[in-house]
Order: C-alpha cells, then structure tokens, then sequence
C-alpha cells in the first residue's frame, strides 16, 4: 500500500464523518471507508432520563476482509470506540461477541468477518431534559485482508430523550437480538480451573450435573501474549467435562493466578439456550484431580445405553473360553434335574444367579474401593496377581480331577455334579455362580469394553448397577433354561453317558490351567511356571491318596492329603519379592517373523514421540490373561495381509501389555474411555483423536481400516497447510 | 510447485538460510535461551550472520514499507533515531520477509532507495523473501523488534512501544520499550519487560 493511498483513505473517512445529516431517531447515516461500513444503531427510538439503552457499532467488511476482537491473536488490532455524550450521561465498555479463530500463514488472529454489531450501553443522565440529543463516537479499528489498513470515522446517533415510555419505542430488533445472540455468557454451574506445567495450560471444565460438555471446544483467551495462538488445542474428556491443553507463550509469564476467557463451541452450550461462548475464569491450580474416564463413545455417556450393553454383553460372556467349562458343568447339573423336579431346577437357577450377582457385585466394589484409594486398577485386575493366578490354577485342577473321579468333596462342600443333598446342590450352584465370575472377568465380552469404561467414572451406586446387569446378562441364560426346562428335556435321560460328559468336561478345565499357567510365565517368569506346575503335580496326589482310600483309614488318609497339599501350595505360591519387571520379554510381543507385524512396546513417550513426527500408530491393549485379546492376535493381527498394510501406510505398531499391574497403561486406557481389554486404537497422522476398532476382529477388518489412511507419498505431497 | 520443488527454490534462493531449521517450521525465540543462528543477504546480496556480530548486542527489526504501522513509525522519523541511537557497538538488522508474490515486496533495489529518502540507518538490511528467519524467530508483525545480548542470548521480544495505534502522532506521548530494555541491559539490569505482544501488520510469508 502506497502512502498516498494510505492519506487518501484517512481524507475520506473524516469528510464522510463530516458530512452530518439530518438527525433521524435511533439511526444514522453509515459512514463509509475503504473497506469497510459503519454506523450507529441504538436499539430504541428515544431515551428515558436514567435509563440505559444499548447502542450498537455495525462494521460491515468487504469480503475477505477483517476486523478485530479485544484480543487480536497474533496480529491486528482491538476496534475501539470513544463517545462524545452531554454532560452526565456514561457509555460503557463494548461487549465483544464472541471471535472467529482466523488463520494468517503460520499466524493467528482473532475477529471477525462480513458484519459485527459491537454493543455498548449508554445511561442518560437522570436528570435528561426531553428534547433532541445527538451521540458522537470516534471509532477506529484496523481492517485486514491481506494487507492491514487502520481506519477511523466520527459517527452520530440522534436519539432523543422522551418524556414518556411509549415514546421510546423498540427499533432494530432483529439486528440487536443476533448481536445478543453471539454474546457470550456466564455460565451458572459450569466450573472452571486450570494448572501450568512447563508451557501448557490444561484447562478443566466440570459441567453441572446432568450436562455434558460438548465435544468441539476452543479457547479465546483475554489476555495477549499468553497463549500461543495458532498451537492445536488439545481437548479430552473428564467424566461428563473436558480438558483442554493450551500450548502457551514462551517463557511463561510468573505467577500467573487466572486463565480467563472464552469457551467457544462447535454447537450450543447444553442448557444455556443458543449460546456457543462461555466466559470462563479458571483459577490457576498447583495441579488438578486426575482425569475422570470419560463415557465411551459408543455409549454417549447414557446410563440407560449402558445398562443395556452390559446386559447383552453379560450373556455373551457365556460363549467366551473362559466361562465355558464353568458353564458346561453347570448344564450337566440341570440335566439331573431335567426330566424331574421343576421346583429344585427353578431353585437352582436362581442360586446360580445370586452366586454371580453377590460375587460380581462384590468384586466390582473391590474394585471401586480400591481405586477410590488411588490405585490405578483397571476390570480383570485380580489376574494381574500371580498369586490370584496360582489359586485359580489349583482350583481348577481340583475340579477337573473331580470331574474324573480322582477323589469326591467331603465335609463342606458337595461334588459338584453329584445328586447328594438338596443343600449341597444348592451350594454347588451357588460356587458354580462365584467361579463363573472369577474366571469370566478377564474376558472383555463385545458391547462390555465400554460399558465398563463410562461405569467406572460414574457414582458408585450406578458403577454397581451397570456391574450388577452385567451379572444378570451373564446368568441369564442359565436362570432362563432353569425356568423354561422344555429345551433340556430334549437331552437324553441321565444315565451312564453323563459319567461319559463329566469326564470329558474336565478336560476345558485342565485347558484352563494350561492358559493359566502360560499367564503365570508371563507375570513371573519360566521359573514361576515350573514351580506352579510342581506344586500342582503334590496337589494332584494328594486329590489322589484322599480318594484312593476314601472309605478306608481315616485320619492317616487326611494328615497325608493334607500335607501333599501344604506342600504343594507352598511351591506353587508365586515368591511375594518377584517383581514384575523382571520380565525381560514379554509373551504379547514375539520377534517378528515373515509375514508377522514388527509390534513394538508401547511407552507414552514412544508413543509421543511417533504422533509428533506425524507417524500413523496402531496399539494393541492386550493382556496374556485376556483370552479375547490372544485370539485376536492370532487370527487378525498377525497375519500378512495386516503386515502388508501397516508396511504400505507406515504404521507403527505398538503393544501396550497389561499382563501386568501398569498405571500408565490404565492412565492410556482411561484416556480413550476404557478400562477392559481388548482395546484396538489406530491413530491417523494429524487426527487427535484414534479410530478405535471393535473387540472382535478379523484380518480384513483390520485391513481396510489401515489402508483407509493417507498413503506416506500422498502426505509428503500435500503442501503445508496455511 | 510441489513441497519439494519449493524447498529447493528455498535452498537456492536463501543460499542456506537458517541452519537449524526447515524452512516450513513455525518456532518462537524465547527469551533467555540463545537466539537461533541465521545467515541471509543484505541488499547487496551479501550473505550476513548473525555469528558476524559475536559478543556485540544485536537488535532486530522486522520491516515493511507497506505496512502502515511501520510507516508509522518511519514518517515520524522515531525508527531511524532508535537505530541511531545506541552508537556504532550496538548492530541494528532490519529484516524483511515479505515474499516475492505479494503486492508489499519491494525489490532490493527499491528498498535501497526508500531506505535512503526515509534516512534509514541500521547496520545491516537483510532480505528474508523465503521468510526462514521469521519464522525461526516466530516474528510475528512488523514491526517486531528483538535484542540479543553481547552473549548471543536473547532479552527482548515484543513490540516497539505502548501506542498500538497507527497513528504518527501517539510517537510522541509513547513509551519505547526497546530503549527500556536497552537502558537496563547497558546497567547490567535484568530486562523487566521482556517479552510482549507486537502490534503492527501480519508478515506476508510465502
């Protein structure tokens, strides 16, 4: 821009300015400049002494063209407003609507483009005489496209003051009402705070309750050279709120005690009517509360949602590998009772349901204590401990040996499948309920990964209400045949095949030990795994010598049991000083073969470190106790058509294994909503968000959810973004 | 021009600009950290340093004629006597990194020449057309001013003044920052307004 035209256009605005026309109420002739035109609107037609009436300065910019919020961002310049008012009378400050964020190059500005009503309040004196009165304002604002051209002009309102209220009537309402609309609010029950590490800001906002915040938010600060403007901002879900992450100006200015400005969002603020911006001041926190596990996006956050998909996947749990034996044995039960007694059978289905519900419900207050204690525990934490591990390996060694008649339970407790007492089946059933649980935890049935996140952030009333459904989902099918026994009557009567099926229902249970064992080696070690096997072996004799002369010498039979036993428990008991680091490989992430994907161990600081370069990112949330987790790996992962995909759009893979107790691992977890395995997250280059693929998968699936990335060479071709 | 055809035009153009940096990088000097390394030709084509001037304070002055916040600046002569002002052991740079395509790019020759009529007097006026200086600097506005201690560490980042106004006349009641810092940095004082906002036109990056 040349200087001559820079003098010309401060010529032509003053003599627009100067050119008064004939006062007409309410309105004014607009001033035009280069490239913008103003005028002065006031919202009623004449004013009453003492009353205030809102006034208005319309910028209309040519296309293209902007003007500035009272924080620019990284260029530009606030518009400002000076009045000229009779004596006594007061204008306030303008009430700025909320900006638009606009991208320059590398920078960013703040404003506004096409048409901005900016409001002021103007209070006559109270003592107003009625009759004419004109209202000056030297406006100036700066105006950019590409270029910047500071521009000013004198405006006039004539707005006289009435002496009666019917004289002051509404004018420009439609104007006035969109300016309205574009103002931010205070936003009651909303709260916000924020903590400063390094140079970001992490913004915390804890809407009221029943709300939940919505899912697109940006932060305006006030203040100037505060935030780096065009910096990403980072948002995350907080429970039903969010955290944004600000990156701020370099080096951080000290003592900064509030982080004011404004929440502008994607769509309304739920509650506030059609407002999109919140006025927030956050205190500024030594450190905030650790992030809540925000809803499931597949949940939306509804209870109702929830319990529905704990339901579904509560029943689906029963076809997982881990809960079949459990079940097997319990169908067997039924068919005793099949072509029998309706009542016992109904009974039956009922304990069976309370031993799930008392157990699941009691495991998941476990659980909540726990992490209410500050543990970072995530579903299925109890198979993080050998030592829990090591006892569901005995116990179900026990049962299967039972199962092939090595010995039958005395004292206590009942066989599980024999026709005893009523009591002692009723205790079986029950048992049955509570070790269907045990096992079954670790398997993260489908629709259950979510349902588990959104109900862990929830009050422990509802936490325990989602579990509890989950509980009824899983016993349901068991409760129903109880109660509709038409279908086990097409079984076979008992008789001798029933000895047939008990037998070979031992042998799910002794696969169990053998997974529980590979779990195990992969906690503790190869020696933890001998010494499990040893002492499972003395226990195996000692269900031996107490069934081989179960109806002879008694108490030389029980002391000898009894010791075996000891014996062997005291060599399968995991040593309490192994710590779990002392796995040097992990069983999740074998060196790659041919056609294998190269997975690579999950860190949060590699996994940091490949976002920021841009690289795309797969992890695999897996578990050696997560029976879905490993057949995933083996029947969808690692396969070649995967290998070739991940290759071609130069996709790390890494594995972020929960084998053992890790609280980064549940932190990540928590992060994306979850809090159950398996989790499959694919993250694109650029987008803050992972594409998270469902709990099942095949190949192909996997597949064509890599190869929906950007391809490496078509990135590095796409120019920068301006 | 695909991204790579320009980073070679870049290389060729700016004869191997900044060191440390892509010519796509967008980062922030910070004050009290050393102020990033860069070499670019003066008017006459001569390449300049900033490791020229190792252990002399340096200042650095974005710059655009058609800009009307330097004009500003410029008409009311306030620009001039700050490069002036701080004698020949203080090196003053002003840098323009207005690109070749925008109508605000003055040729060499043209700068030469207005520089002269306007009495300019910097030490040095460097030519950043490819913008990597800028933007190794995070220059923001022109104008937007930086100091760099004897040390090579950087003290000052921000604006000329506190009139961030385009108007000639607010020159006179302002308070010039840059002569604050300098005053403080020459009495071996820690700068206590060192880093700021800069007002003035956006820098037209390629």
């Amino acid at each position: 821009m040349s200087f001559l035209r820079f003098a010309r256009l401060g010529g032509a605005a003053l003599a627009a300015a100067a050119a008064i026309l004939p006062a007409m109420p309410g309105v004014a002739a607009p001033v035009r400049t280069e490239r913008v035109t103003a005028e002065l609107l006031a919202e009623r037609s004449a004013v009453l002494p003492g009353q205030p009436v809102t006034v208005g300065l319309r910028l209309v910019m040519d296309k293209g063209w902007h003007t500035y919020w009272r924080n620019p961002g990284d260029s530009g310049l606030p518009t400002r407003i000076a009045w000229t008012l009779p004596e006594g009378w007061a204008a306030g400050p303008i009430q700025w609507p909320y900006p638009e964020a606009q991208r320059v190059g590398p920078l960013m500005n703040y404003g506004y483009s096409n048409d901005v009503v900016l409001l002021s309040t103007i209070t006559p004196s109270a003592n107003a005489a009625p009759g004419p009165v004109t209202l000056t304002a030297k406006a100036d604002w700066l105006v950019c496209e590409d270029i910047c051209i500071p521009e000013k002009a004198t405006l006039t309102l004539a707005l006289p003051v009435a002496s009666s209220a019917s004289e002051a009537k509404p004018a420009n309402a439609s104007l006035f009402d969109k300016a309205r609309a574009n103002l931010p609010v205070d936003a009651k029950g909303w709260r916000a705070e924020s903590s400063i590490a390094g140079n970001l800001l992490t913004l915390r906002l804890v809407p009221p309750p029943e709300a939940t915040a919505p899912a697109a938010v940006t932060f305006f600060p006030f203040r100037e050279n505060f935030v780096d403007h065009p910096a990403e901002q980072r948002l995350a879900r907080d429970g039903n709120g969010i955290r944004l992450a600000v990156k701020l100006v370099e080096p951080v200015a000290p003592g900064l005690n509030e982080a004011a400005g404004l929440l502008v969002a994607g769509s309304a603020w739920p509650g506030l009517g059609e407002a999109r911006a919140i006025n927030i001041a956050a205190p500024v926190m030594a450190s905030l509360p650790p992030a809540a596990e925000s809803a499931g996006s597949a949940l939306g956050g509804s209870l109702i949602l929830a319990l529905v998909f704990a339901l579904a996947g509560g029943m689906l749990l029963n076809l997982m590998p881990c809960v079949f034996p459990v079940l097997g044995i319990k169908v067997m039960g039924f068919v005793q009772h099949a072509h029998g007694d309706n009542r016992a059978l109904r009974l039956q289905g009922v304990v069976f349901t309370l031993g799930v519900l008392v157990s699941f419900v009691a495991l998941a207050a476990l659980l909540l204590a726990l992490r209410a204690g500050g543990a970072q525990l995530g579903w299925g934490f109890q198979l993080q401990s050998p030592a829990f591990v090591t006892a569901l390996a005995a116990l179900f060694l026990l049962m299967g040996l039972n199962l092939f008649g090595v010995f039958e339970w005395g004292g206590f407790a009942q066989s599980l499948t024999s026709n005893v007492s009523a009591r002692g089946r009723y205790g079986d059933a029950f048992l049955a309920g509570v070790l269907a649980t045990a096992v079954a935890t670790p398997c993260t049935a489908p629709f259950m990964g979510a349902a588990v996140g959104f109900t862990l952030a929830q009050p422990p009333a509802v936490s325990l209400a989602v579990f509890a459904t989950l509980a009824l989902g899983m016993a349901l099918p068991v409760l129903l045949l109880s109660f509709f026994p038409a279908a086990l009557r097409r079984l076979p009567k008992p008789g001798p095949w029933m000895e047939t099926f008990k037998q070979l229902m031992a042998f799910p249970l002794l696969a169990t030990v053998v997974w529980l064992a590979w779990v195990l080696g992969a906690q503790a070690g190869n020696d933890a795994v001998l010494a499990l096997l040893a002492g499972l072996l003395l226990l195996s004799m000692a269900a031996w010598v107490y069934g081989r002369w179960a109806h002879g010498a008694g108490i030389v039979r029980i002391v000898a049991a009894g010791l075996l036993a000891a014996i062997g428990i005291a060599i399968a008991w995991p040593g309490g000083n192994q710590p779990a680091s002392a796995v040097a490989t992990s069983p999740g992430a074998p060196a790659a073969r041919q056609g294998e994907v190269n997975w690579q161990p999950w860190t949060p600081e590699r996994f940091a470190e490949l976002r920021a370069v841009g690289t795309p990112v797969f992890i695999d949330f897996t578990a050696a106790w997560c029976v879905t987790c490993q057949v995933n790996k083996r029947v969808a992962l690692n396969r070649e058509v995967v290998a070739k995909a991940m290759a071609d759009r130069g996709v790390v893979a890494l594995q972020a294994d929960w084998t053992n107790y890790d609280p980064r691992i549940t932190a990540a977890l928590a992060e994306l909503g979850r809090n159950a395995l398996p989790v499959y997250a694919l993250y694109a280059p650029g987008e803050p968000k992972p594409r998270l693929l469902p709990e099942v998968l095949t190949a192909s699936l996997v597949a064509d959810e890599i190869l929906k990335l950007p391809s490496p060479k078509a990135a590095a071709s796409t120019p920068p973004s301006r | 021009m695909t991204r790579a055809s320009r980073r070679l035009t870049l290389k060729l153009a700016a004869a191997a600009t900044v060191a440390l940096l892509s010519p796509a990088a967008f980062a922030a000097a910070v004050v009290g950290q050393p102020a990033p390394a860069f070499t670019a030709p003066d008017l006459a084509g001569k390449p300049v340093s900033l490791a020229d001037f190792k252990g002399k304070t340096v200042i650095l002055e974005w710059h655009n004629f058609g800009c009307p916040f330097v004009q500003k600046h410029y008409k009311s002569n306030n620009m001039q006597a700050l490069q002036r002002r701080f004698g020949p052991d203080v090196v003053w740079l002003t840098i323009n990194s207005t690109h070749a395509g925008h109508q605000d790019y003055q040729s060499p020759a043209v700068l030469t020449q207005e520089l002269k009529k306007f009495d300019s007097a910097p030490t040095r006026f460097l030519m950043d057309e490819s913008g990597a200086v800028g933007r190794a600097y995070g220059a923001k506005v022109t104008p937007h001013l930086y100091i760099i201690d004897a040390t090579g560490k950087l003290v000052y980042n921000g604006a000329i003044d506190d009139k961030r106004t385009a108007n000639v006349d607010d020159v006179k009641t302002a308070k010039n920052f840059v002569v604050a810092a300098m005053d403080e940095l020459r009495a071996g004082k820690p700068v206590s307004n060192a880093s700021n906002a800069p007002y003035g036109c956006t820098i037209k990056y390629k």
